[in-house]
């Protein structure tokens, strides 16, 4: 028996197979406006974009360790820069969706700057407080509706229907495909080890040379930006924006919800979690309120008793992992790692 | 080796199950169509949430629907059975609008009608205008809904339909109803930071310009963000100013929260007339002995002489069938609702086919005496728009509880009036 020399490991077959298994998604959701039915496409969008969010949470919660539950003020921001940009300036409401990351992230820097300077408890508070301001200083703007809000049909109204739903379908596969890839190539890189880092513990991560700080700076902006992008896309196709939808607290508790219960601090576990979510919604989306009930009492249960979520159970139970962003030593002697 | 063939087959069946389940729920077979002997009617209503009190007729007015339509209707020389699809708005305009799209694009409904406020019928007639499907909804005032959707009153909108009273008629009845007793006309606001709030206190649209022209005068110490629970500093105002009527359009909760403070803080009014927060027998009821004498503007009572298209039914046996059915009292939606589902049926029957343009011509040529008034779109203030009568009442105590008691009715003289209205008492 010839000794094989061990080797460190990037992908493994799933990833492979996971690769190959994407790329056919991929063109699959690109040419659903030729095979799909307008129901389909609606529900597809919709998908991806709440998988664009679950992974931004899951990239500021999961790697940053920053609980963050004011998401939605980014969303909303987003929302708005369409009442601004388009109902107002007259520019293409497709365009506006990459501005409204721009505009977001804009935002966020002051936010960031002011919200850093507190931590945990506190720090998750405050996110929500900023939320909250952000919601009360639009609903005092009356040039963008105020607290009546506004609709937004004029933007839209002169594309033919065909090419709104196709673009708004491709601009939610490249935010909800590019969030995943953004997150999963982000920590497979140098940065991405200080998140890992940090995400496992910050005193250590810092006394290896990390710099903490601005690892969360960068990760918070980023998460803004996504945000404010789906918050963009959100209301092309609400069509009708109001500052308590806008910055409604359900959008992070939708996010919340498909990391926790798809697994947090892993690539696949917004991807699961948003699926289950889904399954979820169309099984009780008609029961009222017992589908808020059911959808509460998951999250409970799975932070009490399988807080690492779906996948976590199902990447240790089979080993199986589409985005591995770890180093494996493979082919160590058998004996030895017995 | 077995381990590893072990860890390849949960896999494949974990891959498998997934795959399974996400082309099972998302995707629904595109061979799966409507039989094309049904007509499908999607109706938005807000069943859960804040505004659940609106939709409380519902389940009654769509059984008596299905009673009057058991034998089908007739477009176009062919008789279809019709098929209602109901979706919850969580009284939220989000959902509002995705369930509207969920009809328009799932369930392939031929025409979709909504009512109750703005954060219904406005994202819903929204979604409709944009998809191109035949639209009508009601029980929000004309403006919030024409001018909130943006609408151009020389162009009006393609698809969407809207019947209800506007400012100018609920002004109309309020400054009347004050005018019948001896006060010192001057007036509280109570507007929160909403559609409705924003619409009733605009300078140019709203209340101000009118009460100015007729000798009020306003005390408007702005808009309040909803929900309120403190409303000490309106109240303090409003004693400083020496306010002797106080009106408002606002949720229940924080008609409530301001009526109790009033109480406490011994402010006492002559008038109180507050839309929205005292058109419901169920909230009112919750105000214990102060709803006394409490008045609001009435779209529809018992007494209202108008039948019902469809089944023939009056105002007065309307009512009384609800009350039997389901043992509450009368509340103005009940007929709204009815209605809506009137002008729909009329509609599809006049159609030349079930094509979206010739359901949209039959609707925009509605001429039709409904349980809640005339209705046709073509005499309304502004394009799509037709308006019901609007008159005032107030509660007044009987045997059996807080009776709504119809005393003011100078823009619809056809309602009868019953009473005069009565200062507030305590």
């Amino acid at each position: 028996m010839n000794p094989v020399l061990p080797t460190v490991e990037r992908s493994t077959r799933a990833s492979q197979v996971g690769a190959l298994l994407g790329l056919v998604l991929l063109i699959a959701v690109i040419s659903a406006p030729w095979w799909a039915e307008r129901s389909s496409q609606r529900l597809l969008t919709e998908f991806l974009y709440t998988l664009a969010l679950a992974q931004m949470w899951n990239l500021l919660a999961g790697y940053g360790g920053l609980l963050s539950v004011g998401q939605q003020g980014f969303v909303g921001i987003g929302g708005y820069c369409l009442v601004v940009l388009g109902l107002q300036a007259g520019l293409n409401p497709f365009l506006i969706v990459p501005l409204a990351g721009l505009v977001t992230a804009l935002v966020a820097v002051p936010t960031a700057t002011l919200l850093f300077r507190l931590r945990g408890a506190y720090f998750a508070v405050s996110t929500w407080v900023v939320a909250e301001v952000f919601r009360l200083m639009v609903a005092n703007t009356a040039s963008v509706g105020g607290g009546s809000g506004t609709s937004i049909t004029q933007t839209v109204r002169g594309i033919p229907a065909w090419w709104r739903e196709s673009t708004t379908l491709w601009i939610a596969l490249a935010l909800g495909a590019g969030a995943t890839l953004a997150v999963y190539f982000l920590l497979r890189s140098r940065h991405g080890l200080a998140l890992t880092a940090v995400r496992d513990s910050e005193p250590a991560a810092e006394s290896l040379g990390i710099s903490v700080e601005r690892i969360k700076w960068y990760v918070y902006i980023a998460a803004a930006a996504g945000c404010g992008m789906v918050g963009a896309l959100i209301f092309i196709t609400k069509l009708r924006i109001a500052p308590e939808a806008a910055f409604s607290l359900d959008w992070t508790a939708t996010m919340f919800f498909a990391v926790i219960i798809g697994g947090i601090g892993t690539i696949e576990g917004p991807i699961v979690g948003t699926l289950i979510f889904f399954l979820l919604r169309e099984l009780l989306a008609d029961h009222g309120s017992w589908y808020m009930i059911v959808l509460g009492s998951v999250a409970v249960v799975f932070m009490l008793w399988i807080p690492r979520g779906v996948w976590g159970l199902v990447s240790s139970r089979f080993d199986l992992h589409f985005f591995p962003v770890q180093r494996r030593v493979r082919n160590i002697d058998q004996k030895e790692s017995r | 080796m077995s381990e590893n063939r072990s860890i390849d087959q949960g896999r494949r069946n974990t891959i498998k199950a997934i795959g399974g389940l996400t082309a099972g729920a998302l995707l629904p077979a595109p061979w799966v169509h409507a039989a094309n002997n049904t007509i499908k009617i999607g109706y938005v209503s807000p069943q859960t949430g804040p505004l659940a009190v609106f939709a409380e007729p519902d389940a009654f007015t769509l059984g008596e629907m299905k009673k009057a339509l058991a034998g089908g209707i007739k477009v176009g020389g062919k008789t279809y059975a019709v098929e209602f699809v109901v979706k919850d708005s969580q009284s939220n305009s989000n959902r509002a609008a995705d369930a509207t799209s969920e009809l328009i694009l799932k369930d392939k409904v031929n025409i979709v009608v909504a009512g109750s406020t703005p954060a219904t019928t406005n994202p819903v007639a929204d979604q409709c205008e944009l998809n191109g499907v035949p639209c009508v909804t009601n029980d929000t005032p004309w403006q919030p809904h024409f001018f909130g959707r943006g609408g151009d009153p020389k162009k009006g909108f393609e698809w969407t339909y809207h019947f209800f009273w506007g400012l100018e008629d609920v002004i109309g009845v309020f400054t009347s109803l004050w005018s019948q007793l001896p006060t010192n006309k001057a007036v509280g606001a109570l507007f929160p930071n909403d559609s409705d709030g924003n619409a009733w206190g605009d300078p140019k649209l709203g209340f101000p310009p009118v009460l100015a022209q007729k000798g009020f005068k306003l005390v408007d110490k702005g808009r309040f963000q909803s929900p309120a629970d403190d409303f000490s500093a309106y109240i303090a105002e409003f004693k400083k100013n020496n306010v002797e009527i106080v009106t408002g359009v606002l949720p229940p909760p924080d008609f409530a929260n301001f009526w109790a403070q009033a109480g406490q803080q011994g402010f006492k009014p002559k008038i109180v007339t507050a839309a929205k927060a005292t058109e419901f027998p169920a909230a009112v009821q919750s105000f214990g002995p102060r709803a006394e004498g409490l008045s609001v503007e009435v779209w529809w009572s018992p007494v209202h002489p108008f039948n019902s298209s469809l089944t023939g039914v009056s105002s007065a046996a309307l009512a009384a069938a609800y009350t039997q059915a389901t043992s509450r009292p009368w509340a103005m939606p009940l007929a709204f609702k009815h209605s809506l589902f009137e002008v729909a049926i009329d509609a599809l029957k006049r159609a030349k086919d079930l094509e979206p343009e010739s359901i949209r011509d039959a609707i925009r040529d509605t001429n039709l005496n409904t349980i809640v008034g005339p209705i046709n779109f073509k005499k309304g203030p502004v394009p799509n728009v037709a308006k019901t009568p609007l008159v005032g009442g107030q509660w007044k105590k009987t045997a059996k509880g807080f009776e709504l008691v119809v005393v003011e009715n100078s823009l619809a003289p056809t309602v009868p009036v019953k009473d005069k209205l009565e200062a507030i008492k305590a």
